[in-house]
């Protein structure tokens, strides 16, 4: 039964049971969403998509090809036997803001439970990589449990190595998959688009969920500021009514750019503020994703 | 401009609370944890804090809230030179008049012209005149006058009085009224034969009556018939209790019980040993009956006819005065202090008639006798109270606590005005960074 009315992400963050909590969020999501928006290649033609390398060649369409002189890939809708990977971000500036009970790791992961929960419910096999955790991916009711178990046990802080997390996960997904990486994405962009960049070379369909929070694009704070560096500690004294704007225009500058990077190389971009009701983030996603 | 209460102004200190809080505000960086600071420009803070200042019209108008009020408090007051004639213009009148029928009305027709008028009525001018100075001297500012409507009779001011009149005001006399017809007032105890009577004088005119009444407190037992105590041989006591009899029934002012008196008939077989001690001291009450006992007629008279008698040489020299010579000129009656009481010798016989005359005199000497000169109903003259007179002098210099109003009002309108300014300037600011923060996040999204 879908709630009239997304659940506020700070209801939801003091939720305990993360199981509880992705339910409300699916539940919340508006119907429309039954058949699965993850495309995979099994028996239902769902569309066709332009050939990439790496693309199996048993699934171009060969008459299309005589017709039009194009190569297309058949793609299908697939019921069962989806695997997806979802990476999640633990290094210690997703713990912003400090002092509030949404921090943007705590909002990760009940995006990424919510997400588990939609992938299972359809019959898909889910999985998870943090910094030490593997989950590979599978299906089945036993197996969410000990997915969103793990999902709620991880804590952030320190560096997270962004590159060899995705890296892993990438491999470990094994045959063409589904990889979701949720993070703030402040690695080193380069390093990190080429191994997303590499993973879809791969064969894996990669989705960028980007979480910040609202104060991280508008730097909201007046007076003279000591910011401090939640992975490095690092000091930095800063007049913030001076350095608003600034700051505004190389932030916007760098979400334009991982966005238009990740659209240039087919990757789905979704950019998640904290304040916003997962609800709302995960349903902008799916229905964008099956358009 | 006049400040009527300028220790507000010390609250002055308190503009230094917004610059203080500014200052301090800024010297305290707040230490934000932050998750990245790849889009962020160091800066160098120091030198912001010192030349910055986030808003400098909203800090000046606040500042002035501060002054605007803190000068309010102080009361100011402009002198102009408007304001000033103003003053000048108006009177405060006060009229001290006694409480008397011939004088119930005196004053009233000044009252109307004035700007602030009060009469005091009382028993005497004096306490009248006091209460009205200090009453003038709670007077807003304005030409102060003091009116004194009386008869105006002599004894009932002084020159004393008019000198606590401060200078700046200015005294006017009217007589009003008539002077009493007459006046009676008590006048002393008189000792008579069948003890202490009170004597009451009634002044009508010319003429002078008096009037003995009975004690309001009888004589007792314990009190002597005379306060004079007689040392004399027996063979003259019969002589000595003549005399006082004599002179009690002749009555004779009744002296305080503190003045004593010791009379000493000497004769050639009888000398008193008290006699030989006189004291050195001499009270100013024993020095005054001394000298009337010298001045006193009777007894002159009486002891220039009379023998020497017994030779009292040995009392002519210090401590002793001679009060009275015999008729060959030697020393007839002296007299000294000795401890608390006077003492008198006289070498006369006690058979003569001075010994009556000298009892008499010493009990009047030592009785204290009223002044009856301050009593006559005596118009003061015309001259001495155009001497006393003299006009009002415009105030100088306004005193703060008498100024009925002041020009605080107009800081307060401004201080207002500048609230109302300074809530304008902060919702202003307010509004255009809430229409910058929604435009840099319609950029940003």
């Amino acid at each position: 039964m879908p709630s009239a009315t997304p659940c506020p992400p700070d209801v939801l963050a003091g939720i305990a049971d993360l199981e509880l909590a992705a339910r409300i969020v699916v539940e919340g999501l508006v119907s429309g969403l039954h058949r699965s928006p993850f495309h995979g290649y099994s028996a239902e033609f769902s569309q066709y998509r332009r050939y990439r390398p790496g693309d199996d060649l048993k699934y171009v369409d060969w008459k299309l090809l005589a017709r039009t002189d194009r190569v297309y890939t058949k793609q299908f809708r697939e019921t069962t036997n989806l695997a997806a990977s979802i990476v999640i971000d633990t290094s210690a500036s997703m713990e912003f803001p400090a002092a509030s009970e949404v921090t943007k790791f705590r909002y990760a992961v009940i995006v990424a439970a919510a997400l588990a929960y939609v992938i299972a419910e359809q019959g898909d096999a889910a999985g998870l990589v943090a910094r030490d955790v593997l989950l590979p991916p599978r299906s089945g009711r036993q197996h969410l449990r000990r997915l969103l178990a793990s999902i709620g046990s991880l804590r952030s802080g320190g560096v997270w190595p962004g590159v060899e997390t995705v890296r892993r996960a990438a491999d470990r997904l094994g045959r063409r998959g589904l990889l979701i990486i949720i993070s703030d994405f402040y690695d080193d962009e380069e390093p990190m688009a080429s191994e997303l960049h590499r993973a879809q070379r791969m064969g894996h369909d990669v989705v960028q969920f980007q979480v910040l929070t609202r104060d991280e694009i508008t730097l909201p704070y007046t007076r003279e500021i000591e910011f401090a560096d939640l992975e490095s500690g690092v000091r930095l004294p800063v007049n913030a009514a001076l350095a608003r704007r600034d700051y505004r225009d190389a932030i916007a500058e760098f979400l334009e750019r991982t966005r238009a990077r990740a659209l240039a190389e087919g990757r789905q971009h979704t950019l998640v503020v904290t304040d916003t009701a997962p609800e709302r983030a995960l349903r902008s996603f799916l229905l964008a994703r099956r358009a | 401009m006049v400040w009527l209460h300028p220790v507000a102004l010390l609250a002055l200190v308190a503009v230094a609370a917004p610059i203080l809080i500014h200052i301090l505000a800024q010297r305290r960086a707040e230490v934000v944890p932050f998750p990245t600071l790849r889009f962020l420009r160091p800066m160098a803070l120091v030198s912001l804090r010192r030349h910055l200042l986030e808003d400098p019209l909203l800090l000046a108008v606040r500042i002035a809230i501060v002054v605007a009020a803190v000068a309010a408090m102080a009361g100011p007051l402009i002198v102009t030179r408007a304001r000033r004639e103003a003053w000048n213009r108006r009177i405060v009148r006060a009229t001290v008049t006694m409480a008397a029928p011939g004088v119930s009305r005196a004053g009233s027709r000044d009252r109307d012209s004035a700007f602030q008028a009060r009469e005091f009525r009382g028993a005497s001018l004096a306490d009248g005149i006091r209460r009205a100075v200090e009453w003038l001297d709670m007077a807003p500012p304005a030409q102060r006058e003091l009116v004194i409507a009386a008869p105006l009779t002599i004894g009932s001011l002084s020159a004393a009085d008019i000198a606590e009149v401060p200078r700046d005001v200015g005294v006017r006399f009217e007589r009003v009224g008539a002077l009493a017809g007459e006046r009676s007032v008590a006048y002393g105890s008189v000792r008579a034969a069948d003890g202490i009577v009170d004597r009451e004088v009634t002044i009508a005119g010319a003429r002078t009556l008096v009037r003995d009444r009975p004690a309001t407190a009888p004589a007792t037992a314990a009190d002597p018939a005379l306060p004079i105590e007689v040392v004399a041989t027996p063979s003259a006591r019969p002589l000595v209790d003549a005399a006082i009899s004599a002179v009690l029934r002749e009555r004779v002012w009744a002296p305080p019980r503190a003045h004593g008196a010791e009379l000493v008939l000497l004769s050639t077989d009888y000398a008193p040993p008290r006699v030989t001690a006189p004291a050195a001291r001499l009270e100013p009450w024993m020095a005054d009956a001394i000298a009337r006992l010298t001045r006193d007629n009777a007894l002159n008279q009486a002891s220039a006819q009379a023998s020497s008698g017994v030779d009292v040489s040995r009392f002519s020299q210090p401590p002793w005065f001679t009060v009275a010579r015999s008729r060959d000129n030697r020393v007839l009656v002296a007299a000294a202090a000795s401890g608390d009481r006077l003492v008198v010798v006289t070498g006369a016989p006690p058979s003569d008639v001075v010994l009556p005359i000298l009892v008499r005199g010493i009990v009047n000497a030592i009785a204290v006798v009223p002044d009856i000169v301050p009593l006559e109903i005596v118009p003061i003259p015309g001259a001495q109270l155009t001497a006393w007179s003299r006009p009002a002098i415009p105030p100088e210099q306004p005193r703060a606590d008498s100024v009925e109003s002041d020009d605080r009002r107009w800081l307060w309108i401004a201080a207002i005005a500048l609230l109302v300014a300074e809530s304008w300037l902060r919702r202003s600011r307010r509004r255009d960074a809430s229409a910058a923060h929604a435009e840099e996040a319609a950029r940003v999204a």
